[in-house]
């Protein structure tokens, strides 16, 4: 019985105790905004150029397999709604926490990695201060206020980007596409982009903050720990992103 | 600002380099079989599941979101045909080689990171075992061969994924999804797909290894590496996915 399924309820279990752990304690000593803002400029300002380059490269992609399938079935006028409806509801919400759970994410997990190999958490323990709400919480904040306005910027590089390959890679009119893709965005497709990315936040957050906290000792243990957090978050994020799909527009 | 702009440039050109070192390595012959094997046999096991955990609900999500919006057309017949053309030529190479990269290729950054610093890669080559060919080629070839590979199973689950929403979910006929599958798609995008996760694979490992090989500054900087290679992969992988795509796929014709 011991093997797969035992570490994995062990896993569940544990992420479970840290994540209402991280809550308590935010309750019990306050959130320190300073820290807060600190880490959200850090992470705004570091993650924009790589997402800004992969939203560019998205939006081309979704006009060029769009164009592909559509021209295929004679409607390429639909190649526009096919970019609105595929980027903003599902690609640029999923791109942006994949590029903030594989940037802060992992660097938030080897940081406490070191900080648990090297014994500092300890030593904040022994000085009665609570490391999760020292060390925790305001990235936990900072990802869950930041990530929304990440993937708005990428949702709008997208679509340009998109209409950049579409006008002039694929020859199509530039009045036609702009009007398919912007009638078929709407509000509430931007708002549920936006809660999708805070749910994407909150678990990059906790998830990565858990697998650092719990880390083996050394250099093995850091790159480890990194390694499965970024794994585990990718897939609970893409199943998340499913079930909030299905609520939303099921 | 002429930083950031030439930054990108040294990069590439390191990379280069580095990928021309693995290269005369490779020709050369000073690499085990043996140990390609064992990389390919533990880059196939530990990604796997990762794979097939993601690419299923991606398919199930394109299911939900093409049936809503096939049903305003009521063209609900064409849902398995453009789910196969995403899926196949663009969903499953770049997803498995993102989990591959966020996976094996992180690990291979976090191992030979570890050997760096344990100053394991110096005693290699004090030995006169050349470093690259020992440590470095196989696991980049072991990318290259397991990733096609995965880019086919991640297809099929993909699909599986689309089928279980849009026969288990909205009840359309299993007839309908399946006779309309490969409309659109046929042998040659199978095969263009597989090419995309072959270079995607070359890509994550020499990236990997990159960093990991020259990985400095104690337990932090294997993480730095870590976190490096999971970005740098993607990155790579998406711009390659732009050229790809419009190189296979993409005649405006």
């Amino acid at each position: 019985m011991t093997g797969l399924p035992e570490v994995f309820l062990r896993r569940v279990g544990g992420y479970g105790i840290f994540f209402a752990a991280c809550v308590r304690s935010t309750f019990q000593h306050g959130v320190r905004w300073d820290r807060v803002l600190e880490e959200s400029q850090k992470l705004g300002v570091r993650a924009f150029p790589v997402l800004a380059t992969m939203a560019v490269f998205v939006g081309t992609n979704l006009a060029i397999q769009g164009h592909a399938a559509f021209s295929a079935l004679g409607a390429e006028s639909l190649v526009g709604m096919f970019v609105a409806l595929g980027g903003v509801r599902e690609v640029c919400p999923l791109l942006a926490a994949t590029m903030v759970a594989a940037k802060a994410g992992t660097e938030m997990t080897a940081q406490l990695a070191v900080m648990r190999t090297k014994e500092q958490i300890d030593a904040l323990e022994v000085m009665a201060v609570d490391p999760r709400a020292e060390l925790v919480t305001p990235s936990l904040l900072a990802i869950m206020l930041v990530l929304p306005a990440l993937t708005i910027i990428s949702i709008a590089l997208a679509l340009v980007a998109a209409t950049g390959v579409a006008v002039f890679q694929l020859g199509l009119q530039r009045g036609d596409f702009v009007d398919y893709m912007m009638s078929n965005i709407t509000v509430f497709d931007l708002a549920a982009a936006t809660l999708k990315s805070v749910f994407f936040g909150a678990i990059i957050a906790t998830v990565s903050g858990y697998f650092g906290f719990y880390s083996e000792r050394g250099p093995r243990g850091v790159g480890q720990a990194t390694n499965q957090a970024v794994v585990v978050m990718c897939i609970v994020c893409i199943s998340v992103n499913f079930a909030l799909t299905s609520i939303l527009y099921g | 600002m002429a930083q950031a702009l030439i930054q990108p440039i040294i990069t590439l050109g390191q990379l280069g380099g580095f990928g021309g070192r693995v290269l005369r390595s490779f020709v050369a012959g000073r690499w085990s079989g043996q140990e390609f094997m064992a990389q390919a046999a533990t880059v196939a096991s530990r990604c796997f599941l990762p794979v097939v955990l993601t690419i299923g609900p991606f398919g199930a999500v394109i299911g939900v979101q093409g049936m809503v919006i096939l049903d305003l057309f009521s063209a609900h017949r064409l849902l398995s045909s453009l789910l196969s053309i995403f899926m196949i030529r663009e969903l499953g190479p770049v997803l498995a080689a993102v989990l591959v990269a966020a996976q094996a290729g992180s690990s291979f950054a976090a191992e030979l990171g570890a050997m760096r610093i344990k100053e394991e890669i110096d005693a290699t080559a004090v030995m006169a075992v050349d470093p690259i060919g020992w440590h470095v080629v196989p696991r980049v070839l072991a990318m290259a061969l397991v990733v096609p590979l995965l880019t086919t199973v991640a297809n099929a689950f993909g699909v599986l994924g689309g089928y279980a929403v849009a026969v288990g979910l909205y009840g359309q006929s299993h007839g309908v999804f399946v006779a309309h599958l490969a409309e659109n798609i046929g042998v040659y995008d199978l095969v263009a797909s597989a090419f995309k996760g072959l270079v995607y694979g070359l890509l994550v490992g020499l990236i990997a290894t990159w960093k990991g090989y020259n990985a400095s500054g104690g337990a932090e900087g294997v993480g730095r590496a870590v976190n490096d290679t999971v970005v740098a992969s993607v990155m790579f992988i998406l711009v390659f996915n732009y050229l790809l795509s419009s190189l296979l796929f993409g005649s405006s014709s």
